[in-house]
């Protein structure tokens, strides 16, 4: 709706008349509707929408009573298309066209809100109808973009009646330009195109310039991958940057102004062109503005690829007509620029608070902020990141807040890794930093800058080195080619980092490059070579050991390096099973070879295949498309045929080598460790103080989650190889330590964490209280458990989960968890956690117990209820306590299972060193104690770990202890299996989400221990194995 | 203001370009009517380009050679400004031009797999033109529509959170 007015507009009374022109035409509104026409919407067929709506509108004869705006950008760019629906301020989002006949029947005729329209909370998955009730604007300060959403970025009418041109009017009718200039000097106002230079002070100095030509320029180059900020103000409020460029021009006294803008930005250079012709109609532009001696007109140049143009020297050369090479300054464009005249060169978004400024006047726009860094800050959230848009948030907000709360937190349950800003000038910002207050001087000590305000969030599936090279290409793209040191220096970082990435890297890459980094950045030419160097310092800086891990160990963690792994599934399994290689023989109808293959890398298939964390599966590619390949429950289907047919027997041992080994501990990691030990031809011990080999295994997890027996006939898998296992042995009191190191030539600390951590409370010493690992020994080991009724256990880890749902079946009326931080935070896995809410056991998330009391023959546990604020290291919310608000529980049990710890005391005797959290310390690459010949690995070395990790830890131990012996520490994996090759159609692929794995009714197995997941048919175990897309072949 | 000597059109072959640049008469005529607006602006060069790359999709060497004559300016300037530029193309296009962007969000979204895909499905690498002239693949670094990560544009048309294992779909309805 662009109705502008012919009047021409000279004084207050102009203005006020196009005011209230805008108000009587739109007074018989019954309705308005904000349909966001941002770039982003408008790719998402906006366009069809605001069509849908004229007739739909017409259709119901409401066309005269509604008023349709097309707006700017509402900034919630992932919701889109949206609108805002007013008087009741309704946000609707991810509309389509077909959507809008309910849309204006229901809401608009009959006054009812169209819930599934809406947004709904992530957490709860309620519908949040109010716009002022949704987190993502709430949160938000919008001066920049105070007409984006809201006005239609046609209607200058609209711009005036909102107070648009008053400030203009005043600063030149009522203020000198010297006012004018103080007022923003007072603003504290900096530079919002990632300089940061106070604008008022870059104003003084060309205003000082006796010059009588003088130019305005607006960098509308936003060449930042990631930031569309500029974008949005130029296309939804154009007028905006046209006030605050007349108020520049009038400060410095300029009468020419040039917008340039980047070519792939048309839809900007459209909107602007239309908005400046609108002003020049009615003498906004031109000669005499406001009845003054001053001029003032805008012409828009554009760019044409080139990210080097967004240097201001770069870009006044451009503008020229020129190659956009940059030049030295001084001359600074204030004294010398365009054309060779005193020029001020001002980002888009620096410009838009100009009017504000002025008007609300400079000591207010100093208030909002915090000092060194006042007002606001447009970021343009993008990546992984749930809500991707733009938000406009206080300087001083915290980078935690901005992600987390605004932005929603990582999806799809990943977890966050970094937010790197500035784009390829910028750093990475880590999960230590989330309590950081965003401002320009705090970033740049964290070694990253504010820059643009593109903010891209990335999760751990990101890899550090990956990065910097994506952004030195960009970088050694863009280089103009002037100076040497950025011409030849980005090349030469590229080349060092692209070697890293393809496994070539070398011992001293990383010095060469943090060398090359000073150079270029203390020698180069412009801003882009100088700042080229930041991502490279920036992730040196906190991941430097995954740059290690390339050049050493030839291993991108984040499995994003594809020159360095077969595929992403084997490369995440910290064993390295050759997963693509099983789902081939599965698909064959092969299971047994299919087991025999896993063996050759994990032992325990049937364990692993029930109960593994599967970091194969959140890398699997398969995701992408539809849902991760359930490798697990392939495995596990192979496992149990292959134990089923009776055809796994003894392997022949092959060699035979001089070594006797003892291992303490017949966990997974310890029982791994002796398989391969005894494979290469050892003679392996295995001392076990449990009654059961297993570790956690058998004393920890359930029988519902693995069953004793597929766990007993796979540990005799390993005990038919010749390995002698000796339960009941406890070293330190049936054997000594000092007698272990006499026996053998090597040892395996392998014990786990057998000792539970205690709350620290009063009352956790009275009968009834049972720590959560003692509680599962003994259910598992067949003993008697105690009185149960009801029963409430604290923590939310795997052993919480497990000794909950224990105690289900062991007859507990109702079973209660409390833990102190949010469920969604919980380190248990999330499907433990979902299965253990179907079988009706309630979760109570941030309460934490202060002391356990009796009352009569039974226990209460009282509580404090927490709040959060800000983050820990970790990346995990702070917890505290709320003052004065407490809740108490009672029950017949209570199972505190708060983490556990080593019982190391058995190594005294050698002094084995521990660390500060209890765990055998070890070189990382030998995993050796300090005492020579002893090793350990697994939950003992770890803390509290994963079952893969103590297999994978068993296999490094086993080549360790190996190659201290004098082998060459290569592990005998048995004979080759030929692996055929996969049956794919690319063309074919078709969606189809995983074959579904079965499970017990919810009800029924909450109180047996019949095993839970009933594991695949033949049927579904190939259909699901012919779903994996063979990453491997390449 | 002189009138320069142009160099021959064969070295221009020889850096790349098609062979048949002879503009029609009608494209010339055109050429010159877009360069007439701006003769007197010689710093709106930038914006002659722009325009004279419009009429034919690309920048044979006979148009710089209008656009440096006609405007007064050295051949070998204008040259120097079509060749810093990335937007300036001096070789045919295919009738459609995909853009893969890889910018950071993009990137992070995985962008370069859906590039990879492009490639590998058109059997082209970036910067290239497919035999039969119906698709060029380039790359852009943002086109600041990071809210629908990752972005390919065809021609005029933006499409969003291209799936790379779904790149048909991209792909389909532009006639080849």
């Amino acid at each position: 709706m662009s109705v502008t007015t012919a009047r021409a507009i000279v004084t207050a009374d102009d203005l006020d008349a196009v005011r209230d022109d805008y108000i009587e035409r739109t007074k018989d509104v019954d309705f308005t509707i904000m349909l966001c026409s941002g770039a982003g919407c408008l790719s998402s067929k906006a366009g069809e929408i605001a069509e849908a709506l004229e007739r739909e509108l017409a259709a119901a004869g409401l066309a005269e009573r509604t008023l349709v705006k097309y707006t700017g950008c509402i900034g919630a760019c992932g919701l889109g298309p949206a609108l805002i629906a007013d008087p009741d301020g309704v946000f609707y989002c991810h509309l389509k066209a077909s959507d809008v006949h309910e849309l204006v029947t229901e809401h608009l005729l009959n006054g009812r809100v169209v819930e599934h329209l809406c947004y709904h909370d992530l957490e709860t998955g309620q519908a949040v109808p109010k716009f002022d009730d949704i987190p993502f604007f709430a949160r938000q300060r919008r001066i920049v973009l105070r007409n984006c959403g809201r006005a239609d970025h046609d209607d200058l009418g609209e711009y005036v009646a909102r107070g648009g041109y008053r400030a203009a009017l005043k600063a030149m009718t009522e203020m000198t330009p010297k006012g004018v200039v103080d007022e923003v000097l007072t603003s504290g106002l900096r530079g919002r195109g990632g300089g940061g230079f106070p604008t008022g002070r870059k104003w003084a100095m060309a205003a000082a310039k006796p010059d009588r030509e003088k130019y305005v320029i607006c960098n509308g180059d936003e060449g930042d991958p990631g930031a569309f900020m500029d974008r949005s103000v130029l296309e939804g409020d154009p007028h905006s940057v046209i006030e605050g460029m007349l108020i520049a021009g009038y400060a410095i006294g300029a009468s020419h102004g040039v917008v340039y803008v980047r070519a792939e930005y048309p839809l900007a250079v459209e909107r602007l062109e239309t908005a400046l012709g609108q002003a020049r109609a009615v003498g906004l532009l031109g000669e005499n503005v406001f009845g003054t001696e001053h001029s003032f007109d805008i012409e828009i140049r554009i760019g044409a690829g080139a990210f080097v143009c967004g240097e201001e020297t770069a870009l006044m050369s451009s503008v020229e007509g020129r190659r956009g090479e940059p030049h030295q300054k001084p001359p600074f464009p204030s004294d010398m620029g365009l054309f060779r005249r005193p020029t001020i060169i001002n980002n888009v978004e620096t410009l838009a608070n100009i009017a504000p400024i002025i008007a609300e006047g400079g000591e207010w726009f100093a208030s909002i902020g915090i000092a060194g860094s006042s007002g606001t800050k447009v970021f343009a959230l993008a990546g992984d990141i749930e809500n991707t848009g733009l938000v406009e948030v206080p300087m001083g907000i915290s980078l935690g807040e901005v992600i987390f709360d605004i932005g929603g937190g990582v999806p799809n349950g990943r977890q966050f890794k970094v937010a790197q800003t500035g784009g390829p000038s910028g750093g990475c910002l880590t999960a230590a930093h989330l309590n950081t207050k965003i401002d320009y001087d705090s970033l740049v000590k964290l070694g990253a800058i504010m820059g643009s305000g593109g903010l891209v969030v990335m999760d751990t599936n990101t890899c550090m080195v990956d990065v910097a090279k994506y952004f030195m290409q960009f970088c050694a793209d863009e280089s103009c080619g002037k100076c040497v040191p950025c011409r030849i220096g980005t090349t030469r970082m590229l080349e060092i980092l692209t070697r890293i990435t393809k496994g070539e890297g070398r011992e001293g890459d990383v010095e060469k490059l943090a060398e090359l980094c000073d150079v270029v950045r203390d020698t180069a030419l412009c801003g882009l070579g100088q700042t080229a160097p930041n991502p490279i310092l920036s992730t040196i800086r906190y991941f430097r050991e995954e740059y290690d891990e390339h050049i050493r160990d030839h291993y991108c963690r984040a499995g994003v390096c594809s020159d360095l792994f077969v595929a992403p599934c084997v490369n995440a399994c910290p064993a390295h099973v050759d997963v693509p290689g099983y789902l081939s023989l599965i698909a064959a109808g092969r299971p047994l070879d299919a087991y025999r293959l896993i063996r050759q890398e994990n032992p325990f298939p049937s364990v692993c295949g029930r109960v593994c964390t599967h970091p194969c599966e959140l890398a699997c590619r398969r995701g992408q498309l539809d849902e991760p390949v359930d490798i697990r429950a392939v495995k596990r289907y192979a496992a149990d045929v292959a134990y089923e047919s009776g055809a796994v027997g003894a392997e022949a041992i092959p060699r035979q080598r001089d070594g006797s080994i003892g291992i303490v501990g017949a966990g997974p990691s310890g029982l791994t460790a002796a398989y391969y030990l005894r494979l290469s031809g050892y003679d392996v011990d295995v001392y076990e103080q449990q009654p059961v080999a297993g570790g956690m295994l058998a004393v920890g997890i359930p029988e519902f989650r693995l069953p004793k027996g597929s766990l007993q006939r796979e540990i005799d898998t390993i005990r038919v190889t010749g390995v002698r296992i000796q339960t009941g042995v406890e070293v330190g009191r049936d054997v000594s330590f000092d007698e272990l190191m006499a026996r053998h030539d090597a040892l395996y600390l392998a014990v786990g964490t057998q000792v539970s951590w205690t709350l620290g409370i009063p009352g956790e010493d009275l009968p009834g209280v049972v720590h959560g690992l003692d509680y599962l020994r003994q259910v598992n080991l067949g003993g008697a458990s105690p009185e149960q009724g009801s029963v409430i256990v604290i923590g939310g880890g795997n052993t919480a989960l497990d000794a909950a749902r224990t105690a289900l079946r062991e007859g507990a009326e109702k079973v209660t968890i409390l833990y102190r931080r949010r469920v969604m935070e919980m380190p248990a896995a999330a499907e433990e956690i979902a299965e253990a809410r179907e079988e009706g056991i309630e979760i109570r998330e941030l309460v934490a117990p202060v002391a356990i009391e009796t009352a009569g023959d039974r226990l209460t546990v009282r509580c404090r209820r927490m709040g959060l604020e800000g983050f820990s290291d970790d990346g995990r919310r702070r917890v505290v306590p709320s003052p004065d608000e407490e809740e108490s529980f009672t029950a017949d049990l209570v199972i505190p299972a708060v983490s556990q710890f080593v019982d190391s005391a058995f190594t005294e005797p050698a002094a084995v060193r521990i660390s500060s959290v209890g765990t055998f310390e070890v070189d990382s690459r030998t995993s050796m104690t300090n005492v020579p010949g002893v090793f350990a690995g697994g939950d003992a070395m770890r803390g509290p770990d994963v079952v893969i990790d103590a297999i994978a830890d068993g296999k490094a131990v086993a080549s360790s202890i190996d190659r201290y012996l004098g082998g060459d520490g290569e592990l005998w994996k048995g004979p080759a299996i030929d692996v055929p090759e996969p049956w794919i159609d690319d063309d074919d692929t078709r969606e189809h989400g995983r074959f579904g794995m079965c499970y017990l009714d919810p009800e029924k197995r909450a109180r047996s221990y019949d095993e839970v997941a009933l594991g695949y048919h033949r049927v579904d175990a190939v259909a699901e194995s012919l779903r994996c897309l063979h990453c491997d072949r390449r | 203001m002189t009138t320069t000597e142009l160099p021959p059109a064969s070295l221009n072959r020889a850096a790349g370009s098609d062979s048949s640049d002879d503009l029609s008469d009608e494209v010339r005529a055109r050429l010159r009517e877009i360069v007439a607006e701006h003769r007197a602006r010689p710093d709106e060069l930038i914006q002659v380009l722009h325009e004279a790359q419009a009429l034919l999709g690309w920048l044979p060497h006979e148009t710089l050679s209008i656009v440096a004559s006609e405007m007064g300016l050295p051949y070998s300037r204008v040259r120097g400004v079509v060749t810093f530029y990335s937007l300036f193309n001096t070789k045919p296009r295919g009738r459609h031009t995909i853009n893969a962007c890889q910018g950071t969000a993009c990137y992070v979204r995985g962008g370069r797999d859906v590039l990879d895909k492009l490639s590998e499905t058109l059997g082209i690498e970036q910067g290239e033109t497919t035999p039969d002239q119906a698709f060029s693949l380039a790359v852009v670094r943002c086109v600041g529509a990071c809210g629908l990560a990752p972005v390919v544009t065809v021609d005029d048309d933006v499409h969003k959170r291209v799936n790379p294992n779904k790149i048909n779909d991209v792909l389909e309805g532009y006639d080849r």
